[in-house]
């Protein structure tokens, strides 16, 4: 029984193991490059000297700025309008939840190259013009994830049962959404809110088919003058979307936890 | 249909009212609709038809004879391949992973492992692609460390930067893809099952024959097909390491986007597009369906 206990453990750890060498490699050595720095005379140093190169440049605090702004306004319209309607399926569309689920999926059976290229072909040029057909193309691209997060964050939680309690204690319409939709609703759209966000972030591949400039494709250009620049910049925005996907993560556990004590 | 029952006050009372029920039940979902017709069913309309035209705007079925030749074929040959060696690399030791921490795992390392998971499998992107070569690029620290050790992978013939090079940078996050998409599968062959197959004499191996496998075969299968779409769509990553020497239909639509080539005929990328959906598709709605099914007896 000893002897078994040992062998399983060592399938696990072994496995542990190379899990975290395979995450943690490609960390580790970006890290250390992205502190690289040459001497006069070619010798290999470690400084800060690519982050310091990084804040000099006037187009990293712009381009940062410009890719918050956007993830911002999608996470906005996602709120306006992907959260109601995911509550109204749940409080009286039932019927509805099929096509709903089908259409919501669609964005990510076809490919973001060939969205991007249907976007340039069809949108009107008062709209290609402007930065902000990127967020409204954002939320599109996320639909299919915080549909999900916010279906499964509703679907232990029953909302229509709780909202006819309200109603039939008096409270009106706009009382019930504050005081009791909003309140067991929170982690879930918390939850889509951190995705939408991130995605956002980090998309690139829409963004640079239409030939806008946020801050991922900025580091793509960045790559061709200074790679040790765009190294530092990677690790930089991998550590802020980590940051941002563990939160997703720690909400999306924290709803399940609570429809689990729900049941 | 339902908008003549509202309408014409002639039908019956009781085909109406459930008409005009179903209209109202309806109608907060609308703007969600409307929004995704604007931004995501008009343009993907829009490629189809323009795909169909000629560069006079006539019907015509040229860009689809024009991509089924050389260089556009090629392509979608690498694309193909890509999709399904790094579908193929990924799924069994995502598959085996799964499986380790499933049967072994605390339920803490569990939960652990799926919020990681999440994270990396979303970790695709540029900045994936620079990891990769601070990692394993010629000045990368892992081929400076092996070649301390006297081993020179380079010298090898070994590159980052070729086909071989972007199929390894896509099992970063389509191992972790496997993790996620896999585990609830795994995660619903019930102990009980296993303990009554023990009771009834079965062995170890008969129980994997004759339950296991065959129980978790459509799931597997499944995952494989996203992981395929996954890795034959991807654009960033290989956008940021390549500089156009490996022939993959994003990358060919990317560039025809940027006019950095001139072809003869305009809609050829929508076309290549069109192209991409078909066989994104055919991966994917098997995927969708099978999902489905199996969620079935998962719950």
């Amino acid at each position: 029984m000893a002897a078994m206990k040992k062998r399983i453990d060592l399938a696990l750890f072994t496995a542990l193991g190379l899990a975290g060498i395979f995450i943690l490699l490609p960390f580790g050595s970006s890290a250390e490059f992205s502190f690289r720095e040459y001497s006069t005379d070619g010798k290999l140093l470690h400084s800060f000297a690519p982050y310091r190169w990084i804040i000099e440049q006037p187009e990293f605090l712009s381009h940062l700025l410009l890719s918050f702004k956007l993830a911002f306004i999608a996470v906005l319209f996602t709120a306006i309008l992907v959260v109601p309607s995911v509550a109204w399926l749940h409080l009286k569309a039932q019927s509805f939840r099929p096509i709903v689920e089908i259409v919501t999926l669609l964005p990510l059976v076809i490919p973001v190259v060939a969205l991007s290229i249907g976007v340039q072909a069809a949108f009107p040029d008062w709209l290609q013009s402007t930065e902000y057909e990127l967020p409204l193309m954002y939320v599109v691209l996320s639909l299919p994830f915080t549909f999900r997060i916010l279906d499964n964050g509703l679907q232990a939680i029953p909302l229509k049962t709780i909202s006819e309690a309200s109603r039939g204690l008096g409270a009106n319409w706009p009382k019930t959404i504050f005081y009791v939709i909003a309140p067991v609703m929170r982690t879930a759209v918390a939850g889509a809110f951190f995705l939408t966000f991130a995605l956002s972030l980090g998309e690139f591949t829409l963004t640079s088919l239409l030939h806008w400039d946020t801050f991922p494709t900025w580091v793509t250009s960045v790559s061709q003058q200074n790679i040790i620049g765009a190294i530092a910049l990677s690790v930089f925005s991998l550590a802020v979307a980590f940051l941002i996907l563990l939160l997703v993560g720690l909400f999306s556990s924290r709803s399940k936890k609570r429809t689990e004590v729900a049941e | 249909m339902t908008n003549s029952y509202v309408s014409s006050k002639g039908v019956s009372r009781k085909g109406g009212t459930f008409a005009r029920r179903n209209l109202i039940i309806a109608a907060p979902l609308l703007p969600l609709l409307a929004y995704l017709t604007f931004f995501f069913f008009w343009p993907m309309f829009a490629v189809v038809v323009d795909s169909l035209k000629n560069n006079d705007h006539q019907w015509s079925l040229i860009n689809f004879t024009t991509i089924a030749q050389k260089p556009y074929s090629t392509a979608f040959k690498n694309s193909i391949l890509l999709g399904a060696l790094s579908a193929l690399f990924a799924s069994i030791p995502g598959a085996l992973f799964a499986y380790i921490i499933e049967v072994r795992g605390s339920e803490k390392l569990k939960g652990f492992i799926n919020s990681l998971s999440g994270v990396l499998a979303n970790t695709g992107g540029v900045p994936l692609a620079f990891m990769f070569i601070a990692t394993f690029g010629a000045q990368g620290s892992a081929i400076k460390i092996l070649k301390s050790l006297g081993i020179d992978l380079y010298s090898g013939g070994f590159t980052l930067f070729s086909f071989t090079g972007i199929v390894f940078v896509y099992l970063y996050f389509q191992i972790p893809l496997m993790v996620i998409i896999f585990s609830p599968a795994l995660h619903s062959i019930r102990n009980e099952w296993r303990d009554a197959a023990k009771n009834l004499g079965a062995t170890p191996r008969k129980f994997w024959t004759t339950i296991g496998v065959p129980l978790l075969f459509p799931s597997f299968a499944a995952s494989f097909l996203l992981l395929f779409a996954s890795g034959f769509a991807a654009y960033a990553t290989a956008r940021a390491m390549t500089v156009g020497n490996i022939a993959l239909v994003p990358l060919v639509i990317g560039t025809l986007v940027d006019g950095n080539v001139q072809v003869n005929q305009a809609n050829v990328g929508k076309s290549l597009a069109v192209g991409m959906v078909l066989i994104s598709a055919l991966a994917m709605i098997p995927y969708l369906i099978i999902q489905r099914r199996a969620r079935r007896w998962q719950q």
